[in-house]
């Protein structure tokens, strides 16, 4: 077992509860302990980095000195988002000293360890593309998904800045793909896999964001997907909730069921419903998956 | 070396569109412009480009590999060839294409004057009489946007403008920080205001292409972020955007976590907030959103506040909490590591590559 920090970030505490329990039910067939933390507080979801930068550094410097103070190497997560951004501030701190040192006065006057810059960043995905994780996947994955067309959707911050996030090929990824295989599935490719999906406008500019949403949920359906998969919970919410606003504003109707990462290898796992918790989502998977008898 | 290429060759006069292969030889330190003028000058004369330095300093040669754009006269094409791989050369996205390879740059220029892309001074002239001094370091803060070679690449590749073609953009926009965050300039509030229009900062997606295909390292997602930070600085914030900005401020000192049931109408208002009820609902039905009792509180949340406070209390806000970052970042180069990559070393496996 690979010991983990694990941070799940604002939305698998929230809106997104699923994406939580399926993990937490996936993480010891992958051969990960998840160390949970509790004293940290959301990173900022790209939108502080933009306000106060200054203050999105310190954020998620408190939450990289917690999860190092777990004694563990990793700080694993499960969210796009949180990966860019914290991955971005550790980049910032492990590269500059005086930085660094600047931080941590801060850090230790309000009671928070002080960071090292020992800890590495790392998404779910990654863990089980590759590695011991990868080969735990092929055998926990006994179930299955007997041929399910699967359209992998990656969503921006797992991919890019490359400099930054580093672990594939931004425009020819191959995670996903690797992981459906792998579970019995068959990865179906469409242009607009390593596209945005508009959440981080969608509620400030709306329009613009669903011009950007339609792109992944047509094509992913054109090139015969039973279902999408994103390693991003923000991606999720969208292509999931405002699916709805889709079929409202052109007329059509999609129904394009979207799961989390850690349900699709659930499924493939057989972890029970009760984790995995369909029921929460907008477009329900179940009768696609049914239909399949997956 | 042998090489190939494809190229999507368009008339606009008559709208004809088809994919041409050509096969030429060229030396190995060929790049994608050299491949092109041996194709012009060899094969084909009626092929459309543009071209002028050949040493990545005019930015005239934009245009897209494989769906990406790039420089050609900055794009070696050894490891393409070497690997059997025929790339697929197209013209840059969201412009119009004139011809082939050449795309109508007015849009481009149109969005870049509106930025007021010249120097309005506001400081006072030396009591001596003398020359006028900024130290390096101040100069230091715009270094990144001041590499800009207006090619377009990164307009090409931009989600946002694609869905919206009056979004200012990426190249527009770093442009804009490069006068905002220049000391010598004094027209800071008025970039301000003007830049957080309907089709401004806000309305950024932070899909990160234009960092990732910009080549000369402006990284104008990052100018972008700069112009919000100066922007909430200035108080210049009545944008949703903003506000949906300082909500997430806002929650981390009070809960830690996002509260995200009252972002929507701390971003969009109450009024507007209203009108969503019905999809807020479906929402509820589905334990997507709804107030959460107990509310979800993280531990220790104190001191979150006491570090907001702080930072705010040593005065690094603005761009400058950025700015402070780059040294760090500027060590890390594009790329990825090799040893993943299931379909081995040079293997061209599961790009998408559109036939029609």
């Amino acid at each position: 077992m690979k010991r983990v920090a694990y941070y799940k970030g604002c939305l698998a505490s929230l809106s997104a509860k699923e994406l939580d329990t399926s993990t937490q039910a996936l993480a010891p067939r992958v051969g990960l302990e998840l160390v949970e933390l509790e004293s940290v507080t959301c990173c900022g979801a790209g939108d502080i980095h933009e306000a106060e930068p200054d203050y999105y550094l310190h954020l998620n410097a408190r939450i990289l000195a917690y999860a190092e103070a777990t004694g563990s190497d990793t700080l694993l997560t499960v969210c796009n988002v949180c990966t860019l951004n914290l991955r971005q501030a550790n980049f910032m701190l492990q590269g500059d000293a005086n930085l660094l040192d600047r931080v941590n006065e801060n850090l230790k006057s309000v009671g928070v360890p002080a960071y090292t810059g020992s800890v590495d960043v790392r998404h779910l995905l990654w863990e089980i593309a590759e590695g011991d994780g990868y080969e735990l996947l092929k055998t926990a994955a006994h179930k299955g998904l007997k041929g399910l067309k699967v359209a992998p959707f990656y969503g921006c911050q797992i991919l890019r800045p490359s400099k930054i996030m580093g672990f594939e090929d931004p425009d020819r990824p191959w995670s996903l793909e690797r992981i459906i295989e792998a579970c019995g599935g068959v990865a179906i490719d469409y242009p607009a896999k390593i596209k945005c999906c508009g959440f981080p406008i969608i509620q400030a500019r709306e329009e613009t964001a669903m011009g950007e949403l339609i792109q992944p949920v047509e094509q992913a359906l054109e090139a015969g997907a039973d279902v999408m998969v994103t390693p991003c919970p923000l991606c999720h919410l969208s292509l999931d909730a405002w699916q709805q606003k889709l079929e409202a504003a052109t007329g059509r109707s999609f129904k394009l069921p979207v799961l989390h990462l850690a349900q699709l290898v659930g499924v493939a796992a057989g972890i029970e419903e009760s984790e995995l918790k369909f029921k929460r989502h907008i477009v329900d998977p179940r009768p696609a998956l049914e239909r399949l008898e997956v | 070396m042998q090489v190939a290429l494809k190229v999507w060759r368009y008339d606009a006069a008559t709208g004809d569109r088809a994919l041409r292969e050509y096969e030429i030889d060229a030396p190995e330190e060929a790049t994608l412009l050299d491949c092109l003028d041996i194709v012009k000058d060899k094969v084909d004369g009626t092929l459309a480009y543009r071209k002028s330095c050949r040493m990545m300093i005019c930015g005239s040669c934009g245009m897209r590999m494989d769906g990406a754009a790039v420089l050609a006269c900055k794009t070696r094409m050894y490891d393409v060839a070497q690997a059997g791989h025929v790339p697929v050369i197209s013209a840059m996205g969201n412009l119009p294409i004139i011809r082939d390879l050449v795309v109508d740059m007015d849009p481009f220029w149109d969005k870049f004057k509106a930025m007021k892309p010249y120097l309005q001074p506001g400081y006072e002239r030396p009591e001596d009489g003398r020359e006028y001094r900024v130290t390096q370091e101040r100069m230091n803060a715009v270094k990144k946007e001041a590499l800009c070679i207006n090619c377009g690449c990164c307009v090409s590749e931009c989600n946002a403008m694609e869905s919206d073609p009056e979004f200012l953009g990426p190249q527009a926009l770093a442009k804009g920080f490069r006068f905002v965050g220049d000391p010598r300039d004094g027209a800071t509030v008025e970039r301000l205001e003007q830049y957080s229009g309907e089709h401004g900062i806000w309305e950024c997606t932070r899909c990160f292409f234009c960092n990732e295909r910009c080549p000369k390292g402006v990284d104008p997602r990052d100018a972008i972020a700069k112009l919000g930070a100066e922007a909430v600085k200035n108080g210049i914030d009545r944008d949703m955007g903003a506000k949906h900005a300082k909500w997430f401020i806002r929650s981390t000192e009070t809960t830690g976590w996002l509260r995200e049931t009252e972002l929507v109408p701390k971003t969009q208002g109450v009024v507007s907030s209203v009108k969503q009820m019905k999809f807020a609902m479906n929402l509820i039905k589905h334990n997507k959103a709804g107030l959460a009792f107990p509310p979800h509180v993280a531990a220790d949340v104190g001191e979150a506040r006491k570090l907001h406070r702080l930072v705010h209390e040593q005065g690094r806000l603005g761009a400058a909490g950025h700015i402070q970052g780059e040294r760090a970042l500027a060590k890390l180069e594009h790329g990825h590591h090799d040893g993943g990559d299931p379909y081995g070393p040079g293997s061209f496996p599961k790009p998408y590559l559109p036939e029609d």
